[in-house]
């Protein structure tokens, strides 16, 4: 399609989760520390497989971090939910942070977005994007059969990060996926987010710059007591917006879908690539996603000229 | 014709000299009707009605889901036909968003709405759009009858020139698109939109044509012949109904006639093509009676109908308005101009609940044109004042023939496409697209049984 702003914007990211995961909450939190440094910027995020709780909480979420009135009404999709039918529970991590007063502009069903509709729009709206799939890859399989989309994400998606947190997936939506990707796809193991315990203690100081944040509520609500958590989902969004920083080492292989749901890597010829956490590097990417998920979010600016002395 | 005693084709047209006129449904066609290959039986008529520069939501939307209560202001004209309308929520016509080519949202409004296509921004004939939702019916069946399908406006069609920041015209002026590069241009003139109807393939020698049209002839004056025969072989209440439908479709003449006489004295000035009616009420009027004859007379199942060009700048004079609906849409939240489009607003509202009424008297067999009929008024834009593409206005009238349960809100999820209902719309009239323009499936719950 005609774009002339290509190039000019910060890498757009469309996260697809579950938000179950206390890695998945501060996942968002590492997206809008990258969208600080204008490294990257919120494409779109989209619950499937949770409830619609996990759908307000990434509104929450982005409400805390972006605060301000919104730019531009359709510059700011809400959040994707899958909804037909039954909804499943809310995460639990998730009740502290809803019970609490943050402000929100999801409240109901009709409040959040088609699955497939803002999975698409979340690359439309970027000049180049990434997508982590973290969830069933039922909407994104089916995202990807909507007229024109594979051409889309041909032209727009620099790579699709699958990661593999042990959660079962929608077997014959993954393999379609898999079959049908038109650009690269990385995926991120489950050795890969173990190998990466994000630091209980970063939670107390990297985040007091604030008395109460969403994430840390969903952090604390996880589990009682101070334990560390595998990063998959933040370390699976670090290489997606910074592959050439070297911090992953990867291996060519195949991503195979067992019929129980479980995904494995093998290794050899094949499309696919696997990230791989070189010892040598753990304290670095840690160090990264440590800093930059507890940044403090830049002010918006004021938008009126101070006036002349 | 000939007309035997088997029962009367859907199909008879009343012949003369460039005259072909439909006719309504009698029940000498009964046998012939339940026989149709649409589902169900009965046709299912298709409209679309576009109104341009969105709406005042604020006085738009109800309040609540489900069964409708007292209607908002600007909705409050069809509160007569509230139990024959269904308002749709949180539908988007993403395509017409800048996305990342900037500004020109009402070169892409009306175009995006009804494809759900990216609009190529082009001021010149390179134009790439795509089907609009009606084509995408009309194409597939329109072959069933003597149109395909039928295109009106209210404001005359320009097919060149840059309209917004270096979109076509014709972007802004057609709702149907027939293919990704040709256009249907809206019949905007009264005489031609009924010549089209009534007109035939027979050409009428161009001094005939003219000697008729100055001698204020009527069109039925040349069926005479094939009006008596049929007659001969009708019972009573068929001759009635057909006295009654010829007789309309003389009154639609007359109309067309005087406005053709008024048109020789308007002010040169005006912005008004020759034969259209001085007040836009009457104009919508007369339109949209000969929409209704066309639905009637089964001479076509599917057609558009554009209020207003999106960006349109019409004065409204007859509700006290003399300012552009526009310029009057790019409020800034000054209140008289809010009061001023929820005025206009309303005024569309009235002429289309106008509209339904007499769809809803007009019988059918056993049922109505109303509850046969899908009748969707819209617009691309919905706050006109910062051009948003999503939260639509959306009401859908009518039955679809017991495929709808109206009377009801239906508030469907954000970023729901609008394309999502011409699918649900396509299918009903027997038409299964594997998508129309970025269609994400079809709308649930427009049935409660």
């Amino acid at each position: 399609m005609q774009s002339p702003f290509e190039g000019k914007q910060p890498l757009g990211v469309v996260y697809n989760t579950t938000m179950s995961r206390p890695d998945a909450a501060l996942t968002l939190a590492l997206l809008y520390g990258f969208a600080g440094k204008r490294e990257a910027r919120m494409g779109a995020v989209c619950v499937n497989g949770s409830g619609l709780g996990a759908a307000v909480f990434c509104d929450v979420v982005h409400r805390f971090y972006t605060p301000g009135p919104p730019r531009n009404a359709n510059q700011v999709l809400p959040p994707g939910l899958a909804a037909s039918g039954t909804l499943p529970p809310d995460p639990p991590m998730l009740k502290a942070a809803l019970e609490r007063d943050y402000p929100r502009s999801v409240t109901k069903v009709s409040d959040t977005s088609l699955p497939e509709a803002v999975l698409r729009n979340g690359v439309i709206f970027n000049a180049q994007a990434v997508i982590v799939l973290s969830a069933p890859a039922t909407y994104l399989a089916k995202t990807l059969e909507l007229q024109g989309v594979n051409e889309l994400f041909k032209q727009r998606v620099k790579m699709l990060v699958v990661v593999d947190a042990g959660e079962r997936q929608d077997v014959p939506a993954m393999r379609r996926l898999l079959a049908d990707w038109p650009t690269p796809v990385v995926f991120c193991g489950r050795e890969v987010g173990e190998a990466l315990p994000f630091p209980a203690s970063a939670i107390g100081k990297e985040f007091a710059w604030s008395p109460k944040n969403p994430v840390v509520d969903a952090w604390q609500a996880f589990r009682s007591g101070p334990y560390d958590a595998p990063a998959w989902d933040m370390a699976a969004l670090l290489h997606a917006v910074h592959p050439d920083l070297g911090y992953f080492g990867t291996d060519a292989g195949t991503i195979q879908v067992s019929d129980d749901g479980t995904m494995k890597f093998v290794a050899g010829e094949g499309a696919h690539l696997a990230l791989r956490v070189d010892p040598a590097k753990k304290e670095k990417i840690l160090q990264v996603l440590v800093e930059t998920a507890g940044a403090k979010p830049a002010q918006p600016q004021p938008r009126v000229r101070p006036p002349a002395k | 014709m000939i007309v035997t005693r088997r029962a009367l084709s859907r199909r008879t047209l009343l012949r003369g000299m460039g005259a072909a006129i439909g006719l309504p449904f009698l029940d000498a066609m009964a046998p012939a009707f339940a026989a149709s290959s649409i589902p169900g039986g009965r046709p299912v008529r298709a409209a679309w009605f576009y109104v341009p520069n969105g709406i005042d939501m604020r006085h738009w939307t109800p309040a609540e889901e489900g069964p409708l209560g007292t209607l908002p202001g600007i909705l409050a004209p069809l509160e007569p036909m509230k139990k024959e309308i269904t308002v749709l929520s949180n539908l988007t016509a993403n395509w017409g968003r800048p996305l990342l080519v900037g500004a020109g949202d009402h070169g892409r409004a009306a175009a995006a709405y009804m494809t759900g296509m990216e609009v190529y921004r082009t001021a010149g004939a390179d134009l790439k759009l795509g089907v609009s939702g009606d084509q995408v019916i009309a194409n597939a069946i329109g072959s069933q009858t003597k149109l395909p399908s039928l295109e009106v406006g209210m404001e005359e069609a320009r097919m060149a020139g840059n309209c917004d920041n270096g979109y076509s015209c014709a972007y802004a002026y057609n709702l149907a698109w027939r293919t990704e590069t040709q256009p249907l241009p809206p019949i905007s003139n009264p005489r031609n939109l009924f010549e089209r109807l009534f007109g035939t393939d027979i050409v009428e020698a161009p001094e005939a044509h003219a000697r008729r049209l100055a001698m204020r002839r009527s069109i039925l004056d040349q069926i005479l012949g094939d009006t008596q025969r049929l007659e001969a072989s009708l019972g009573a209440v068929d001759r009635r109904k057909l006295d009654e439908y010829l007789t309309s479709v003389r009154e639609i003449e007359q109309q067309v006639q005087r406005s053709e006489k008024e048109g020789l004295v308007i002010d040169p000035g005006m912005e008004k093509p020759y034969g259209v009616p001085a007040e836009f009420p009457d104009y919508f009027r007369l339109m949209t009676d000969m929409m209704l004859v066309a639905f009637k007379s089964d001479l076509t199942r599917v057609a558009t109908c554009m209020i207003g060009r999106e960006g349109s700048t019409r004065a409204y004079p007859e509700i006290g308005i003399p300012d552009g609906h526009h310029p009057l849409t790019h409020h800034m939240g000054n209140m008289t101009m809010l009061d001023k489009v929820r005025e206009i607003n309303a005024l569309h509202l009235k002429l289309f609940a106008e509209f339904l009424a007499k769809l809803k008297a007009t019988k059918e067999g056993d049922s109505n044109l109303l509850d046969q009929s899908l009748i969707i008024y819209g617009s691309g834009l919905s706050d006109g004042n910062v051009h948003t593409h999503d939260q639509l206005p959306t009401i859908l009238a009518g039955r679809g023939d017991n495929f709808v349960t109206p009377g009801r809100h239906i508030i469907y999820q954000r970023e729901t496409p609008v394309c999502n209902l011409f699918a649900t719309i396509a299918e009903r009239m027997g038409v299964r697209p594997e998508h129309v323009g970025d269609s994400t499936g079809r709308l649930p719950g427009l049935s409660l049984s």
